[in-house]
């Protein structure tokens, strides 16, 4: 009990922090979303009013929401296709040495800035880019081809490009949970690799996989760089809808955008949880 | 009982020294709010929030000698809206003495009393200000000069000579034969009056004026930036100088609407591109001061007009001609130059000023950050976007 009481009071302070810093400004976008812009004032009155949601539905953006959504989910499991065998290698197959070598090339993208990032695939994916010049020095084609930049295929690689760290450190963490006498077992009876794999190692790092899915999930659908460089004409993301209407001052519709889009990924949280019982990669930790 | 027996090795504090040097550093922090205040109110220093490309760094040291005031510059991001916000409801006012803003929505900080009109007789080289850049229809309300004009240019379409030829009209933005070779700005404010130029000039339609739309010539504007978007004719929309910079430079597009910069950076980088003088007329662009309210509030006023006065005085036009190709739209730039520069100098001075002035020549429709139906103008762009 003592411990407790110490626990929680040493916590304290953080739990403050993540209550100011993170509920709070999220309770006030709600609030706000209901309130209504007075040209008077230039600011917002609370005048409740439900304005701004029906603006959402006006001018495409409910499209733009969905489909930043939907982007958002296929870069998640474009990153799992490519990591969950990257994290597989790293944490059953390389030596210990070779594991820290790959877990530290896997964040070489952080390096840079995520402007950069974005910029330099222009350069790479590009009418001149170094793709193109390698199809067309091999003779594969015969003109540049020009939908690998400025299109949904650009903006794809971009996000997976950009997050594909963020499946990598869940899935390990989650890899570690795996017992290898539960391996051995299915060995010893006769499965196979991917036997192996599809009835005991990815039922077991379920959680793993949904949190490195959420993880991308959440960052790619709040992004807005990767569209906007390697999108093309007039692409579009929430966050990029949200920045035209506050340029035009239309605040409570930002927050009503804001506020859908939280209770959207709050609802993706909860139901994913629930599936893959997200909680029990931190059951070590109790 | 000894309070301190521990030697201090040379160089380190006592916890006491260290007390005493915190709290020394606590009441400095805590003071220069009020020394910053006090230089304000010493009409020393003039707070100046401006556009980025207003900004000449280090040289506003000359300020200090010319006039005896230092100026403080900050970027405010270029963004209308967040800036006009935060003027009228914001802490703007409060922090900062002038303004440097795209031209546009001087009358509605004006209406909102964000802003003060300028009085032209406190500033001696008013006189030396080009006219026509007096005449912009923002800067004056009720016979009030609201706002003067600091940086003036046109913007047309960028184009590769070697390709395309001689390009004379936006009418090769909309050519069907570059469809996927084009592109304009991610941005309804430059690229809805190009659309709407072209559209007057070239296909007569019945637009008045296309720096402000009415809902329904809005609507003839938007609708033919949407076939042509769905007909694939845009390879993109850009961002900003980089981006810019890049379509050109990697050859992605033929022709874009776009800054005059780009040109020369393309140029600069060996390809054949050019800036075309359109039938249909330019975009023309302003970046005008505006005096805030609380800068004249806080005794600040006459300090603002000495140093508008200064920015008209040619060391400053100088500076941007020579900097960033851009012109302060009075006589004293190249008379400046001419006493104060290099002959090469002088000569490029020379040489851009008369290169806008010639511009200004012919027909320009004046961009507008703040047109009348401004959230209309957000709604089609969504359209556009979506399309």
């Amino acid at each position: 009990m003592f411990l407790i009481r110490r626990g929680l009071a040493l916590a304290s302070p953080g739990f403050l922090l993540v209550l100011t810093l993170g509920f709070l400004p999220l309770a006030i976008i709600l609030v706000w979303s209901f309130w209504t812009w007075d040209p008077a004032t230039y600011w917002i009155r609370p005048d409740f009013s439900f304005d701004a949601y029906a603006q959402i539905g006006e001018a495409g953006r409910w499209h733009v929401i969905l489909s930043s959504l939907g982007k958002a989910a296929l870069a998640g499991v474009l990153c799992l296709l490519v990591g969950y065998p990257a994290a597989l290698a790293i944490h059953f197959v390389a030596s210990r040495p070779l594991a820290f070598v790959l877990m530290g090339a896997f964040t070489v993208p952080f390096f840079t800035s995520y402007l950069i990032r974005a910029f330099s695939w222009r350069l790479v994916l590009g009418r001149n880019g170094l793709i193109n010049s390698w199809l067309l020095d091999l003779g594969l084609i015969s003109e540049p081809l020009d939908w690998l930049l400025f299109s949904n295929f650009a903006v794809m690689v971009g996000l997976v490009a950009s997050y594909l760290p963020f499946v990598i450190f869940p899935l390990l963490l989650s890899m570690r949970r795996v017992e290898p006498n539960f391996i051995a077992a299915s060995q010893d009876l006769g499965a196979g690799f991917l036997r192996t794999l599809f009835t005991v190692i990815i039922p077991l790092t379920k959680p793993g996989i949904f949190a490195g899915f959420l993880f991308v999930f959440v960052m790619a659908a709040g992004s807005s760089t990767e569209v906007q460089m390697l999108g093309g004409a007039g692409a579009s993301m929430i966050s990029i809808i949200i920045n035209d209407v506050m340029r035009v001052v239309n605040f409570p519709l930002a927050f009503a955008i804001s506020a859908v889009v939280l209770v959207l990924l709050f609802a993706a949280v909860l139901i994913g949880n629930r599936i893959f019982g997200l909680t029990k990669l931190f059951e070590d930790f109790k | 009982m000894k309070r301190s027996g521990r030697l201090t090795p040379p160089g380190a504090f006592s916890r006491r020294q260290f007390s005493a040097m915190s709290l020394g550093g606590l009441a400095a922090f805590a003071a220069s709010p009020l020394m910053m205040r006090a230089a304000h109110a010493a009409g020393t220093e003039i707070a100046f929030w401006g556009t980025g490309t207003l900004d000449i760094g280090d040289a506003w040291a000359q300020t200090q000698s010319d006039i005896g005031l230092s100026v403080n510059f900050t970027d405010n991001g270029n963004d209308p809206g967040p800036i006009v916000a935060r003027l009228v409801a914001g802490n703007a006012n409060a922090v900062y003495d002038l303004s440097g803003l795209q031209g546009g929505a001087e009358k509605e900080l004006a209406k909102q009393g964000a802003i003060v009109p300028w009085d032209t007789s406190k500033i001696a080289n008013w006189d030396k200000v080009w006219q026509w850049a007096k005449d912009i229809p923002y800067l004056t309300d009720n016979g009030q000069q609201i706002g003067i004009p600091c940086v003036v240019n046109a913007d047309s379409i960028i184009y590769r000579k070697d390709k395309l030829g001689l390009v004379d009209s936006y009418g090769v933005i909309f050519d069907p034969k570059l469809k996927g070779r084009v592109a304009m700005e991610d941005a309804w404010i430059n690229s809805a009056i190009f659309a709407a130029i072209y559209l007057k000039g070239a296909e007569n339609a019945p637009i008045n004026d296309p720096g402000n739309l009415t809902e329904d010539e809005l609507g003839l504007v938007m609708e033919f930036l949407i076939k042509h978007k769905r007909d694939g004719q845009f390879r993109t929309f850009w961002n900003g100088w980089e981006q810019g910079v890049q379509l050109v430079a990697d050859e992605e597009v033929d022709a874009m609407t776009g800054w005059e910069p780009i040109v020369l950076e393309g140029q600069r980088r060996g390809l054949d591109v050019a800036y075309a003088e359109p039938v249909e007329g330019y975009e023309g662009w302003g970046n005008n001061l505006l005096l805030h309210k609380g800068a004249v509030d806080r005794g600040l006023g006459d300090a603002a007009h000495q140093l508008a006065n200064w920015i008209y005085d040619g060391f400053y036009g100088a500076q941007l001609a020579l900097s960033r190709g851009y012109v302060v739209p009075s006589d004293k730039n190249t008379e400046w130059a001419a006493g104060n520069l290099e002959t090469a100098g002088a000569d490029q001075v020379k040489s851009v000023v008369d290169h806008v002035a010639k511009k200004f020549s012919g027909k320009v429709y004046w961009q507008n950050t703040r047109p009348d139906n401004f959230q209309l103008y957000e709604e089609w762009w969504q359209k556009l976007r979506n399309s």
